[in-house]
């Protein structure tokens, strides 16, 4: 669905992004994480035809981009950084302008088309209100509608849970994952860690324009080879674990082994007390930030 | 490539410009022949004529210090020399002069004025004088072969035009040369350049910048007026015919050793009008009204001397003096002659 | 995509704004004229004003002269100037070139748009200003309703309204200009503000270096040059020799500025 090589962008002396390979496939659901200013946006803008590509290609739906963008980018639906519409006019009126403005809206079914999308995303009762009277939410919502007017077979998102309350959160959320089950692609860019993981099956993870990390989000947090145990009785336990321990705090112990069921049973034999037992997995946060160095809001000394 | 097109558009204009003309081997003697019989050769265009003098000159001169100041844009359709029509165009209107046989309509739009006057015999220059064949005309008419001299051609409204030079005869003038491109086979003046004494640029140029040689239709020079409600009909056409008429002063016949002019000085008017060629000295009685507010506006303006007998001011080539009152009247004399002569005029006419 | 463009400059109020006041001061120039009877001196004053005051049908050339100078061109840079930057700030213009609406068409589709607004300005200025005109001056006292032309001699009615339709035609051209200095800006900024200050700036400068004489060898290449040349319509016979060049000039800017307008968009990073 995603293919890019050797993608670089340079605004003149300043490399955003330095060189990178998506692959995302048909029916993924695909986390973009990476701190601010690591090239996301320019990367997703560069999808989109957008921003034209300093070196290197970019395939969205098998045909090359921005070359033959005409032929696919109808069949993808966008929402790039924050959602914009024209504040004079209503949902209704935007949504019908923008599938006009481009091949692959029937005019027959647009009505049709722009009514469903509005259920979908909770705006279904808005009226003829302009947008200009519309909460950040209500924006948002509007600006997901915009991307589904075409019942897309690509979602490229960026922040799409962005000014929603919590409920809001949980219905786009709960949208999302509908129309990726229904075979929907979805490509979501977002700096949210706990939104990709509860969306996403595969995530890449840039760092100063560069992909340092694709792969699908159960192997990256699959079983590190250590158990982490709580024990009442620390002191005890760490006397008796001496070689095989990695880390202790407080009450929490993280053990090197390759057999769990051994190492509680050599435990409680001795009269440790195990109240937690678990083999250890990395969190999706402690991936991002093994792969990633720093934050790009913040100045460093170079 | 965008920038290459456009200086190739840029430079267009100035490469046809600079398309050499053809010269012909025609004589200066032959081309002021031309000149000479060219009043009745019917044309039609648009001239554009450009003065060089800042007249200090407002209220009743105002049509004149425009035209030997200013930019003048001129239509004209000629059929013959009691057959034409000069409009003056102006971004916001226009005024125009018709002349038929008995007389001459002069428009003004932006006044809505449409008057009707017989061509006087002594009048102020008007727009039709600067249309370069007719200034061609009155400039070269009186030249002699031998005071001419030929000037490489220039192309004029797209015509290859052979050029003529010529200095005036006589001493005390302040003009320098006039140099005319004439089309040399009807004789019509293209260009004419009037250079003064000192000074680089012409202090008159007129030129025809597109000239068709067909004879106009005659509805072409034939004035209706649109709006009877406005039409008046006068006897005079401006103050100089006025004051030709009206007043009682009579000009001697010749005045600091120039000769009248043949035009009617001294048998019916009071305007007297001297020299020869581009030599012009015209001596204008005044009556004591016109002559306060002018001498005020005369005193008033940079660079007016003291002289003998009056208020003296050079514009360029042309210098004017208004002499001090005597018996409520004062000449004003004006011309394309040294001060000296002023004051040597003006000392004739006080005696 | 034309249509989407028209139908955002129809239902966009401030369309209807700028084409309201661009209304109002040729109106009120005729109430005033009207009440108090007082017209400008000769040769000050916007062309045809002295005239209007004995016949109302000369109003719609008097209307465009008072407009032509400034409040045409402002309204034209605002509408030019915001067609790609005002997208560009709103943020639609990502999801329009996203979806994808081809970013020839877009500009092709904006350039309709605008020449679509310069033609409505001065269509309901001229009619606007011939009911209001003919209203408050009556349509003269000549014969068959004739009207006198910048020339003197009469012009029949039908002659008239024919030099009217191509006072309005060469009007609108000659904001066409205008027009493309604005969308060049607008693609060149994000800013609409910024691009129609651009395009008034050029204007402006413009009108200053025509009353230098210095720049005499400049003045031909000047945008707004030839503007006036319309009143050249008014004259009997026509004087063709400003408007043709007035024409020409025109269509040199359009296409220059059109081709590095082109030339700039496809190839422009849309980051805004």
């Amino acid at each position: 669905m995603i293919r890019t090589r050797g993608l670089v962008k340079r605004y003149g002396g300043v490399t955003a992004v330095a060189g990178i390979d998506l692959d995302v496939e048909s029916g993924d659901s695909y986390g973009f994480l990476g701190p601010n200013g690591s090239g996301k946006t320019t990367t997703v803008r560069m999808l989109l035809g957008l921003v034209l590509p300093t070196a290197g290609t970019v395939e969205v739906l098998g045909a090359p981009i921005p070359k033959r963008a005409r032929q696919v980018l109808h069949r993808v639906g966008a929402l790039v950084e924050s959602p914009a519409a024209y504040g004079h006019l209503g949902a209704r009126a935007n949504l019908s302008l923008l599938d006009a403005a481009g091949p692959g809206g029937s005019r027959r079914t647009r009505r049709a088309r722009i009514d469903e999308a509005l259920e979908q995303v909770g705006l279904a009762e808005v009226g003829r209100r302009p947008v200009r009277a519309y909460s950040l939410g209500m924006r948002q919502r509007l600006g997901l509608a915009a991307a589904l007017i075409r019942r897309p077979e690509l979602l490229i998102l960026d922040e799409p849970t962005n000014g929603l309350d919590p409920r809001g959160i949980q219905e786009i959320r709960a949208l999302l994952l509908a129309l990726n089950a229904a075979g929907t692609t979805l490509f979501l860019s977002s700096h949210l860690l706990a939104e990709v993981e509860q969306l996403c099956r595969r995530v890449g993870v840039v760092d100063r324009g560069r992909l340092v990390l694709q792969d699908t989000l159960a192997a990256l947090r699959a079983p590190t080879g250590a158990v982490v145990l709580r024990t009442p009785d620390p002191e005890w336990a760490v006397g008796l674990l001496d070689g095989e321990l990695a880390e202790r705090s407080g009450d929490r112990l993280v053990v090197r082994t390759d057999d769990p069921a051994a190492l509680n049973a050599r435990l409680v034999g001795q009269g440790i007390r195990i109240t937690e037992l678990a083999a250890q997995r990395r969190t999706l946060e402690e991936v991002v930030l093994d792969a990633t160095t720093t934050s790009a809001d913040r100045p460093e000394a170079s | 490539m965008v920038a290459t097109g456009v200086a190739v558009l840029v430079a267009l204009p100035y490469a046809v410009g600079a398309l050499p003309a053809r010269d012909s081997a025609v004589s200066a003697g032959a081309l002021l022949d031309a000149v000479r019989s060219s009043a009745d050769v019917p044309h039609s265009g648009y001239a554009e004529s450009v003065g060089g003098l800042a007249l200090p000159l407002t209220e009743d001169f105002t049509a004149l210090t425009d035209l030997l100041g200013a930019r003048t844009r001129l239509r004209v359709w000629w059929r013959g020399d009691t057959d034409w029509r000069v409009d003056t165009v102006r971004a916001t209107g226009e005024s125009g002069l018709y002349r038929d046989a008995d007389g001459l309509w002069s428009w003004d739009f932006e006044r809505r004025s449409a008057v009707r006057t017989t061509e006087p015999t002594v009048r102020l220059p008007r727009a039709a004088d600067v249309e370069p064949a007719a200034l061609a005309r009155r400039l070269l008419s009186e030249a002699r072969p031998r005071d001419a001299e030929r000037l490489p051609a220039r192309r004029v409204a797209g015509r290859d035009a052979p050029g003529i030079r010529v200095r005036p005869a006589a001493g005390g003038s302040t003009i320098d040369r006039v140099d005319a491109w004439i089309d040399p086979g009807s004789g019509l003046g293209l260009r004419v350049e009037v250079h003064g004494t000192g000074g680089t640029r012409p202090v008159l140029e007129s030129a025809y910048l597109s000239l068709d040689l067909g004879t106009p239709p005659p509805a072409s020079t034939r004035f209706v007026p649109a709006d009877p409600a406005t039409v008046r009909g006068e006897i005079n056409t401006d103050l100089a015919a006025a004051i030709n008429v009206f007043s009682p002063a009579r000009p001697p016949a010749t005045l600091a050793g120039l000769p009248a002019r043949g035009e009617g000085v001294g048998s019916v008017g009071s305007v007297g009008s001297y020299g020869t060629g581009f030599t012009l000295l015209i001596a204008l009685p005044l009556p004591g009204r016109l002559s306060r507010q002018l001498r005020g506006q005369l005193a008033d303006s940079p660079g007016a001397t003291r002289a003998a007998a009056g208020v003296r001011l050079a514009v360029g080539p042309l210098s004017l003096l208004l002499t001090d009152p005597v018996d409520r009247r004062s000449w004003l004399l004006t011309g394309t002659v040294t001060a000296a002569t002023l004051d040597r005029a003006a000392a004739e006419l006080a005696r | 995509m034309i249509g989407v463009e028209l139908r955002k400059l129809v239902r966009r109020p401030r369309t209807w704004v700028v084409i309201g006041l661009l209304n109002a001061l040729p109106t009120l120039v005729a109430v005033l004229l009207a009440v108090t009877d007082l017209a400008p001196r000769p040769g000050t004053g916007p062309a045809f004003l002295s005239a209007v005051l004995s016949n109302g049908v000369l109003f719609p050339a008097a209307a465009l002269a008072i407009v032509l100078p400034l409040f045409l061109p402002v309204s034209v840079a605002i509408v030019a100037g915001d067609a790609v930057a005002g997208e560009a700030q709103a943020g639609t213009l990502r999801y329009l070139i996203a979806r994808p609406a081809g970013r020839t068409r877009l500009l092709v589709a904006k350039l309709v748009a605008v020449l679509v607004f310069v033609a409505l300005a001065v269509v309901v200025v001229t009619v606007t200003a011939y009911f209001v005109g003919t209203a408050l001056f009556g349509t003269g006292s000549l014969d068959g309703g004739a009207v006198g032309a910048v020339s003197g001699v009469p012009l029949s009615p039908r002659q008239a309204v024919w030099r009217t339709v191509l006072a309005m035609a060469y009007v609108a051209f000659s904001m066409l200009g205008v027009a493309a200095v604005a969308l060049f800006l607008s693609t060149v900024t994000d800013s609409p503000l910024a691009a129609a200050m651009g395009a008034l700036a050029v204007l402006v400068a413009s009108s200053l270096l025509l009353t230098l004489e210095a720049a005499g060898a400049l003045q031909p290449y000047l945008p707004t040059r030839y503007w006036l040349a319309f009143v050249d319509l008014f004259r009997q016979p026509i004087l063709w020799r400003d408007l043709v060049r007035g024409i020409g000039l025109q269509a040199v800017y359009v296409a220059v500025l059109l081709a590095a307008t082109w030339a700039n968009f496809t190839t422009k990073d849309i980051t805004s």
